[in-house]
């Protein structure tokens, strides 16, 4: 009797340890919203989300084997390219398009500046195809993954594949993707009430409230929507943003609105990376605008910002930095 | 018999009965059989549009999915997971099962993948996104697909490539399939190629590659050269 006793002890145990380790893997933050992201069809575990993880880091994902996910999305920078205003990819091929910051995906429904994106599960697709970018086929990844002893007893492993699926290899990366949770900056401590802005920060947060968060919403500080920001056309690319995918004129010149969390580290700014840095964007926003049909309303009228209001919000800018997030050891480079 | 052994020999009836219910509930098939006018269509082989022009088909493939049977405007069976990418050109996709014991006059199913699934992430078997049918560049799977050159095309090997697709209004290509049926044995579905090359100019219009109103027209001109007949 003892006996039964302790082992349903240690299985109880046992079960509050793996519930105890799943729930550390994704956690909504306190006062944040419900993420879109449906994890019924793709539950977290440890080693499906090392397995993505594995996946992030490696080259094999690249017709040269040479380019990674991290090439352009690299941890230590909010997972962007910095010092790029266009992200570069395979055989030094450049792009059009400054790499978005990867975190808090599980809140998006449309990725990519222009959205052409549907689901997390599909992203990766998108720039393992892309000519300039990784330059693969995903069905020619997945056979190369199975050429390889590691990633067969991986797969063998986790999902207990023995051909090595598109659909098993995309989940893995978004399970990884998904634990990419920036959510510990300053300001999120001063919200939980555990910490203080200073005297000019919280000059910046009203600043921020009162010009920025329409479309820079907390707690993400993006409504994940696509807005034109009044940018003059780039006649050397003429990216006409979220129309090439809707193909509707009322799109002509959206782009999705960035998050501002890790701003300090996601630079250069703005779809094309134009702006280096978060001085140049203040100076675009009051002085910069172009007018034209589908301008964002929130910006029909001239944002007026002193010279010390500019300081003030930079400093409220700087408190969404993350430490914890982008030295994060479970995000960095999977050490054997 | 002891009691144990009859419990023994109905668990097994029993995993037998739930593993393959194909020996209790019989199933027969319908089979897609693509052609070019009245023969077959072959890879590779060249098939004449008019004296002097011809085209040959290197991929043709598509998606048909939420197969269901009606008798009298009534449901009498629906598949449960209903997605079947079908190659052309690969003999085992063609035939499609369905049950023999039910009686019906019309077969119902969808052209092309619905918008739910459209947007419901990574999935398996024939919805992979490993089997080519599915835009890298911009989230949806690929309805149709046909590829292959005529000297109609004045294109980098003379290629076509057309690529129907698209699951957001006002270019939702999706396209709702009824045929009517006179018996319900060796049903055989034509889809014939020349309809298609008689519906456009290939001389004109030799590639769609994203979600459009042509490509929308199209899905719809296809679907209207279906036949039924039986062998």
């Amino acid at each position: 009797m003892n006996k039964k006793w302790v082992t349903l002890l240690i299985s109880c145990l046992a079960l509050c340890a793996f519930k105890i380790a799943t729930q550390q893997l994704f956690e909504v933050p306190q006062n944040w919203p419900k993420p879109s992201y449906d994890f019924k069809k793709n539950p977290l575990t440890k080693q499906k989300v090392e397995l993505g993880r594995e996946l992030f880091y490696d080259p094999i994902l690249s017709k040269n084997n040479l380019i990674s996910c991290a090439s352009c999305h690299s941890p230590y920078t909010a997972f962007t390219h910095v010092d790029h205003d266009l992200s570069h990819g395979i055989d030094d091929r450049i792009g059009t398009r400054n790499s978005p910051a990867l975190m808090n995906l599980a809140w998006h429904n449309l990725f990519m500046w222009d959205g052409a994106i549907n689901h997390l599960d599909m992203q990766a697709l998108a720039p393992i195809s892309h000519p300039d970018e990784m330059g693969e086929t995903m069905e020619h990844v997945v056979q190369k993954l199975q050429q390889t002893t590691k990633y067969r007893d991986l797969f063998k492993k986790v999902f207990n594949d023995t051909i090595i699926t598109g659909e098993h290899t995309l989940k893995a990366m978004s399970q990884f993707m998904l634990t990419l949770v920036s959510a510990n900056s300053k300001y999120d401590s001063v919200m939980r009430k555990q910490n203080h802005f200073t005297e000019q920060e919280n000059k910046g947060y009203q600043l921020f409230k009162q010009h920025c968060s329409s479309c820079h919403t907390e707690p993400l500080f993006t409504h994940t929507g696509f807005e034109n920001n009044g940018l003059p056309l780039d006649t050397t690319l003429n990216d006409m943003g979220r129309m090439r995918i809707t193909k509707n004129p009322l799109d002509s010149l959206k782009f999705k609105v960035p998050t501002l969390r890790n701003i300090e580290f996601s630079f250069p700014y703005m779809h094309d990376g134009r702006f280096k840095k978060i001085s140049d964007v203040l100076k675009h926003y009051t002085s910069g605008i172009v007018h034209s049909k589908t301008l964002a309303k929130q910006l029909q009228q001239p944002i007026v910002l002193s010279s010390n209001d500019k300081v003030d919000l930079t400093a409220f800018l700087l408190t969404l930095t993350d430490k914890a997030f982008l030295f994060n050891p479970k995000h960095s480079f999977p050490k054997k | 018999m002891s009691q144990s052994k009859i419990l023994k020999i109905s668990i097994v009836l029993l995993l037998i009965q739930l593993y393959s219910p194909s020996i209790f509930a019989q199933s027969s098939t319908f089979a897609f059989h693509p052609s070019f006018s009245n023969q077959t269509l072959k890879a590779d082989s060249y098939y004449k549009l008019n004296a002097t022009d011809s085209v040959q088909i290197t991929a043709f493939k598509f998606y048909i999915s939420e197969l269901e049977l009606i008798n009298d405007s009534k449901t009498v069976w629906k598949e449960k997971v209903s997605y079947h990418l079908v190659d052309a050109f690969d003999e085992k996709t063609l035939a499609v099962q369905i049950p023999s014991n039910v009686p019906f006059t019309k077969l119902k199913f969808q052209f092309g993948i619905d918008s739910l699934t459209n947007v419901s992430g990574a999935m398996g078997g024939d919805l992979d996104p490993t089997k080519g049918m599915y835009w890298t560049w911009q989230s949806g799977y690929i309805n149709f697909k046909l590829e292959g050159n005529s000297n109609l095309c004045k294109t980098r090997h003379n290629e076509f490539q057309f690529h129907l697709g698209g699951y957001q209004t006002p270019f939702n290509c999706l396209q709702t399939v009824f045929l009517q049926v006179k018996s319900t044995a060796n049903i055989k579905l034509n889809i014939d190629v020349e309809k298609f090359f008689q519906y456009i100019q290939l001389s004109q219009l030799n590639h769609i590659m994203s979600p459009s109103k042509e490509a929308v027209e199209l899905s719809g001109k296809i679907t209207e050269t279906f036949r039924v007949s039986y062998e």
